[in-house]
Parts: structure tokens; sequence; C-alpha cells
């Protein structure tokens, strides 16, 4: 079976001319349905250009990209859109709700723009809520939660669609131990208990343990790539 | 979907009041401005013509003089042949289709009763006046023929003569004085207000043709001649009939210019009142002007909304939204800002004009038409002006978008 994720020989470039920055140079990378990866680096490596492109939020400049074995690098924008929609979560490091909008509100919104009917949509968002350890919590904005319950709802949201992937953008950076690791249990459990696809970038050793597998990315290209030898518990 | 959309840009607008209000202000006071001039308009041009066709409806009004308006040093001309005696016979015998012919003399005369006077319009004429200019009397009664054969000091006195000088009382039977001869009142003509040109059509005293030109006028003149025409013939067709026989009781040679100028009331009432829709047309055009103000307005602070919420853009690209949404999204907001702004437009432009209505006493004319023109017209506002920022909101890279503080 074809990876979900591969890259051949991926190219990204910025500027032009002698301010031409290469933030991937000719990556070569595979990774599998059912797998928890970290993505580490220190910053400008080019781990988060290549999160954006796995994400399909961006497109290489030379080589290509095959998710699910479709050439993303060849789709326009709204293509795109409709690829991230269907198979893709995402959850960033600053949670990224809409600020004033319920908790299941947030969730339902990858929905709206499935056109999923409004009661299932309810349903849906409620049941995503759940599996989040957030009943109870359902109509609170923002404001109303903190941070660890509103990384909560964004997975949620993420989780909504039941994605093929999920991609997790430093989800613990702004939260601290205790609930970090509630986090991480949760990522966990979801790639154990589903089989959901987790690619997380972090900076924290302690939270890439949480995943099988850690790719290092150094100067734009990967510099090691291989199991996480035990995991810390 | 869009219903979903509408829910979300109501909420948008309810969250920025103060900021949604003040963008919809230029709205409000373009749509508002709009349809209360285009209602008080319809409203001036209807008592226009009420007031013209109170002149006498399917009248036509002989003067002596050369007609206005047609080349020539039109106008003041130095000795116009006045019509006479002649004309008026001429006319009654041999113009068919008229219900009524009438002379009038006209002169300003002060009337006296008691120790009181007053400048009134005195008008001398004959008993067919009446009818005629479809006036009525209030009470007492017309002149009859002998006294408009014998020249009888007798005479009917407007509603303002009346209060002027008997109050409350009962003027017939009772005699004042017009330019120094007496004459005994014999009916009041029913109040007829004031003329669209703020003339009095009650300040008035009519006496018998014959009595004006020898006690007042001094000469055999008659300024105008009023011929109503019958039901069943326009006065399109009388004119040129009355004209015919004018032209040659007085001997004007083919080829020679009319001495005399036959007005048609109808087409001055047509004519008075395309000028008042001109007049409103114009006036609303320089309202709509500040519908474009308005618009501009949306267009400012819907850039404004888009710079704001790039984040949210961004989470919503990121999350699967097409471009089409997020412009469906801002449009939708920016046509229901408008809207709303339209619609308590209307609602402020018709009670102005209800109130104007009031105090200038013309009719109150909605138009639904105008209404619905002006909801379509704010909504298609924010639909032109929402575009630009709406499809720079679309256009937005998500992850430029997301990265935004």
């Amino acid at each position: 079976m074809a990876p979900l994720i591969a890259f051949d020989r991926v190219w990204k470039t910025y500027g032009q001319g002698e301010a031409k920055v290469h933030a991937l140079a000719g990556v070569d990378l595979a990774i599998s349905k059912g797998e928890f990866v970290s993505i580490m680096g220190p910053s400008g490596s080019g781990k988060s250009t290549a999160m954006n492109i796995i994400g399909c939020l961006d497109t290489p400049s030379a080589g290509t990209y095959r998710f699910m074995g479709v050439d993303a690098g060849r789709l326009d924008r709204n293509r795109r859109a409709v690829l991230r929609n269907l198979y893709i979560g995402f959850v960033f490091q600053g949670y990224n709700l809409l600020p004033r909008t319920t908790a299941a509100e947030n969730v339902e919104l990858p929905l709206i723009y499935r056109g999923v009917p409004s009661a299932t949509r309810r349903e849906l968002a409620m049941r995503a809520l759940a599996q989040v350890g957030l009943t109870g919590r359902e109509h609170h904005t923002p404001a109303e939660l903190s941070g660890g319950q509103q990384q909560r709802v964004a997975i949620a949201r993420a989780i909504v669609t039941r994605p093929s992937l999920l991609l997790a953008d430093e989800p613990t950076g702004n939260l601290d131990t205790a609930r970090t690791h509630e986090i991480m249990d949760l990522l966990a459990g979801l790639n154990r208990d589903t089989g959901l696809t987790i690619v997380m970038v972090t900076h924290e050793l302690d939270v890439a343990a949480y995943a099988r597998r850690t790719i290092r990315f150094l100067d734009g290209n990967v510099a090691s790539d291989g199991l996480n030898a035990e995991m810390v518990r | 979907m869009i219903w979903e959309t509408v829910r979300l840009a109501l909420r948008s607008v309810r969250r920025n009041a103060l900021r949604s209000f003040l963008t919809l202000l230029g709205i409000v006071i373009g749509v508002a401005a709009v349809i209360a001039m285009l209602t008080i308009g319809a409203g001036t041009t209807e008592k226009v013509k009420s007031d013209i066709s109170r002149l006498g409806s399917n009248l036509l009004v002989v003067r002596a003089g050369r007609p206005a308006g047609r080349g020539g040093p039109g106008g003041i001309e130095q000795q116009p042949r006045k019509l006479g005696e002649k004309e008026l016979a001429a006319l009654r015998a041999r113009l068919t289709g008229a219900r009524a012919i009438s002379p009038s003399a006209q002169k300003q005369v002060r009337v006296i009763y008691g120790t009181q006077n007053i400048a009134a319009s005195v008008t001398g004429t004959d008993s067919t006046l009446l009818d005629a200019r479809d006036w009525s009397l209030a009470s007492g009664r017309s002149f009859s023929d002998s006294e408009v054969r014998s020249g009888a000091a007798v005479c009917l006195i407007g509603e303002t003569v009346r209060k002027q000088f008997f109050g409350a009382g009962d003027p017939e039977g009772e005699s004042i004085r017009v330019n120094r001869s007496s004459c005994k009142i014999i009916g009041l003509l029913a109040p007829k207000g004031y003329t669209g040109f703020g003339q009095d059509q009650d300040n008035v005293v009519m006496m018998p043709l014959g009595a004006f030109q020898r006690r007042i006028a001094g000469n055999r003149d008659i300024d105008n001649i009023y011929i109503a025409a019958d039901d069943t013939t326009p006065t399109a067709e009388l004119l040129p009939q009355a004209s015919n026989i004018l032209r040659d009781i007085r001997k004007i040679p083919i080829g020679g210019e009319d001495d005399f100028d036959i007005r048609d009331m109808t087409q001055i009432a047509d004519t008075m009142a395309s000028a008042t829709t001109t007049m409103t047309s114009m006036l609303s055009a320089v309202a709509a002007v500040s519908l474009l103000v308005g618009g501009i307005g949306i267009m400012n602070i819907m850039l404004v909304s888009v710079t704001e919420r790039t984040r949210e853009i961004g989470i919503r690209l990121a999350i699967g939204a097409h471009e089409k949404h997020i412009l469906i999204q801002f449009l939708v907001e920016a046509t229901v800002l408008s809207l709303l702004g339209g619609i308590i437009g209307i609602l402020i432009g018709l009670s102005l004009a209800g109130v104007a209505s009031l105090t200038l006493s013309i009719p109150f004319t909605p138009s639904v038409a105008v209404i619905l023109l002006a909801v379509g017209f704010s909504a298609l506002i924010g639909m032109v002006f929402g575009f630009f920022p709406a499809l720079r909101g679309a256009r937005l890279d998500p992850i430029d978008a997301l990265r935004h503080e």
C-alpha cells in the first residue's frame, strides 16, 4: 500500500537571486497510515515548511508531494481546501478557535464547509467534544475555557470530520507540564484507539517521546529519522 | 449554508454594534433622503394637479394679446386689442361642444362695509361662470338673467370677505360699497382655499358684468372668456374651433398672427405636474449621492473587518473553506449591513415625508415601487461595495493569515 504521505525530492524555495533561500532542499520522506510521528529541529530547519506542505496549505517549488497517492502539489487552492476539509485535521499551538463562538460551534465549523445538515452537525460535534472529555462545556466560549480545555476543543474540531491525518503544530507549546501530558495522552490515545495518523511538530523531547517515530530536520533536509527506542510514560 | 452565513453576518453586525451603526448611518441618511424626496415630490405633484383642476377642468381661457412664448416680442404689447361683447356673442352662437361660455373682467378694488375695508378682487361676469369654473354657492342665489341684463347692483362674496365684514353673522341682504357704488349681497360663494401659488381664492366679490363695466371698470372690455367643454368634447378639439371663430370675428387675415391667446388648463396642469416631477427627480439625484458616500463607508469598514479577522479567515481556510465561502461570508455581511441601513432609512424617510405632508398640507402618497427600489438598491450597494473587501479576504494565503496577529 502506498504511504499516506510521500515526499519525492521536495524543494521549497523563497525569494530570488542573491536572496534565494531553500527552506526545503530535496527532501525524501514517507509516512504510513496509523503512524504517530514527531518532527523536531531548530527554527529555520524547514520543519514548518514541511508541515505546511504535508497539510496541503503550501505546495513544493520542485519535486512531488503525494497525499493518499494524489499529487497535491498540482492541485489548485480550492481543491487543496477540499482535501484538507475531507482528510486533514489541524491543531495549532495557539489553539486558533474562533473567539466569541461556543465550543460546539467551533467544532461544527469544518462540517459547515462540508455541507452537513445542522442537526447532524450538532450531534457529531457533541460526540467529538465527549471524546476529548469536554462534556458539559459545549456552550462555553474560548474566553471561558482554560488553555488545556481550548486545546481539547481544537482537537475535537480536528477529529470531528474523522480525518486520515491529524497535524499538530507544537500542540502543547502554550501549556504547563500537567496539561501537556493530558493533551499528549489524549493524542496518543486517539492514535492507538482509532488508528488516526498523527504528525506533530515539537521542541520538547518528552513530548516527542509520545510518538513512535521522530524525524529531525536540519538546514532544509532530514538529518535523522528513526523509531523512538522507549516509550516514556 | 446561506442561512448559516446570514446568521453569522447578523452576529458580526451585533458584535460591533457601534461601528455597525456608524457605518449604517451613511446608507440610512441616503435612503431616508431619497425616500422623503420622492414621497414629498409625489405629494406635491398631486397637490399641484388638484389645485389646477380646481381652477376648472376641461377649461379653455381666452385672453386678449399675442400668445406668449412663440417667437417675437411676446408678453407686453403696447395696446392689445381687447375682447368684448362681440367675441362673446360669436363664440356663444357658433361654438359647439361647450357646456358654458362666460365672460369675466377683474379689478383689484377696495371694498367697504361700515368702518372696515379690504382690498378684494372684484369680478364682473354672468350667472354661467359658476358653472364654467365648477364653483358653487354656500348660500343664497346667483344672478338672475334680468339682473345680468340690466346690470343690477347685486353681488356674491367669497368666504374671506364675509369673515372680514360679518364675522359669524349672515351677510345676505346687506349692502357693501365697492368702489363708491353700493351693491346688495345676494349669495355666498363656497370656500375654495388658496391656490398652489398662494393666492386667496375666497377674497372675491362677483357682480353682473354690466354693473362692473359701468361702475368699476368704466369701459366695455372683457378680460377673459372661459369656455368649459362638455363631457364628450376634449378641450383639444374645442381650441382650434374657438380660435377660428375669434380670428374670423376679429378679421385676422390668413397667415396673420393671433392677437388673442387661448389657454388649455388641462395642458397647464400637465406642464406643472411634469415640472414638479423634474424637480423631484433632480432633488432625488442629489440625495442619491449620499447613498454613494454611504456605500464607500461600507467598503471602508468591510476592509477594516477583513483585516481584523485575518486570523479567523486563516482558520476557516485551513479547515477547508473555499474562496467562495469566505467571499460569500463577507458579501453577505456587507449586504446585511446596507440592507439594514436601507430599511431604517425607509422608515425615517417615510416619517419625514409624513411630517412634511402634515405641515405643508400635501397628500401623503408613499409608493410601494419606490420602497422596493430603495431596498433593492441598498442591497446592491452592499454587494458592490462589499465585493472588493470580500475578494481580498477570500484571496488571503491561509499560512500568512494564520500567522497574522
